[in-house]
């Protein structure tokens, strides 16, 4: 327990999460179209509902990413994390189930092989330790707003 | 957190050259045995897209699709917003021009490329003259305007043909 309390060890974590979120954000934001049709590839969301998940998830991923490093809404932040963090691992994992070939559409736009459908399934989850950790910490220390 | 971010994403949305739908209008379209691939096809052709996959581009809004057949079948009904680029009526000498005036689009956007159905192959020749061209991002809806009529998708007809 002492070394999730750590506040070096969190601080780090949110700066890991916050960093990798506030990226992942970025592409999607300014070409929301080709977010969509990544979505669209994981045949998991109804159609009408794909361009709404596609405009949405990235502003809350940049929010998250931005409170997790600054402290702003700090609980708000880990919780959503973790909700996107676990959304993300179960489609990464059914598409791999199901032998759908297509590239995550984590980061950037386009359709690869499988192979990256399983780097950013094992990516994941690291990320979810990390989070996992942030969930489990009672560090407050450098936040911005600490309540 | 949710709300916030559905507002900004709304507000970016309206104001951003690049906005979508918010409501999109994707449909799983049962039935599809996948892409056509006619037995011409060489291993360095352009891929060749089922109608799932190009209707979904139709609805994402990227794609510009580009109707090989003659002036009379697409004007009799096409995809809606597609460009016609009658291949068999191609003008003799260099083509970059004329591809250039009638697609107005850069090299690297996407193409789809299709003409009747099955039995007619001059979107695959198109798609191979325009691959000359240095047009990097280029597919082949082979299923073609028959397909995308069957399942009972929407067709923009400039006149009424028998």
């Amino acid at each position: 327990m002492r070394l999730i309390n750590n506040e070096y060890l969190t601080m780090l974590s949110r700066l890991l999460i916050g960093g990798m979120l506030i990226y992942a954000s970025f592409y999607k934001i300014i070409e929301p179209a080709s977010f969509a049709k990544s979505i669209w590839y994981y045949h998991l969301v109804p159609g009408y509902l794909i361009n709404l998940m596609a405009l949405i998830l990235p502003w809350l991923e940049l929010l998250c990413g931005v409170g997790l490093i600054l402290g702003i809404l700090y609980d708000g932040s880990r919780l959503w994390s973790a909700l996107m963090m676990v959304v993300f691992i179960i489609a990464l994992a059914s598409t791999i189930y199901r032998g759908i070939d297509i590239d995550c559409g984590c980061f950037k736009a386009s359709q690869g092989a499988t192979k990256s459908a399983w780097s950013a399934l094992i990516f994941d989850l690291v990320a979810m330790l990390f989070i996992m950790q942030l969930m489990l910490s009672k560090s407050r220390r450098w936040l911005l707003c600490p309540k | 957190m949710l709300l916030a971010s559905a507002v900004l994403s709304f507000a970016v949305n309206a104001l951003s050259p690049n906005g979508i739908d918010v409501i999109g209008k994707y449909r799983e379209l049962s039935g599809s045995e996948g892409p056509i691939v006619p037995p011409t096809a060489e291993p360095d052709d352009p891929p060749f897209i089922d109608i799932n996959v190009a209707q979904m581009e139709h609805a994402a809004g990227q794609a510009l699709f580009v109707d090989a057949r003659n002036l009379e079948d697409f004007e009799c009904g096409t995809i809606p917003g597609s460009v016609n680029l009658p291949f068999e009526y191609l003008p003799e000498g260099d083509l970059a021009p004329y591809f250039d005036s009638v697609l107005a689009a850069p090299k690297d956007r996407m193409l789809i490329v299709f003409c009747s159905g099955e039995e007619c192959d001059l979107s695959l020749h198109l798609a191979r003259n325009l691959k000359l061209q240095g047009y990097t991002d280029l597919a082949i809806f082979f299923g073609g305007a028959r397909e995308w009529e069957k399942f009972g998708l929407d067709v923009e007809r400039r006149k009424q043909c028998g």
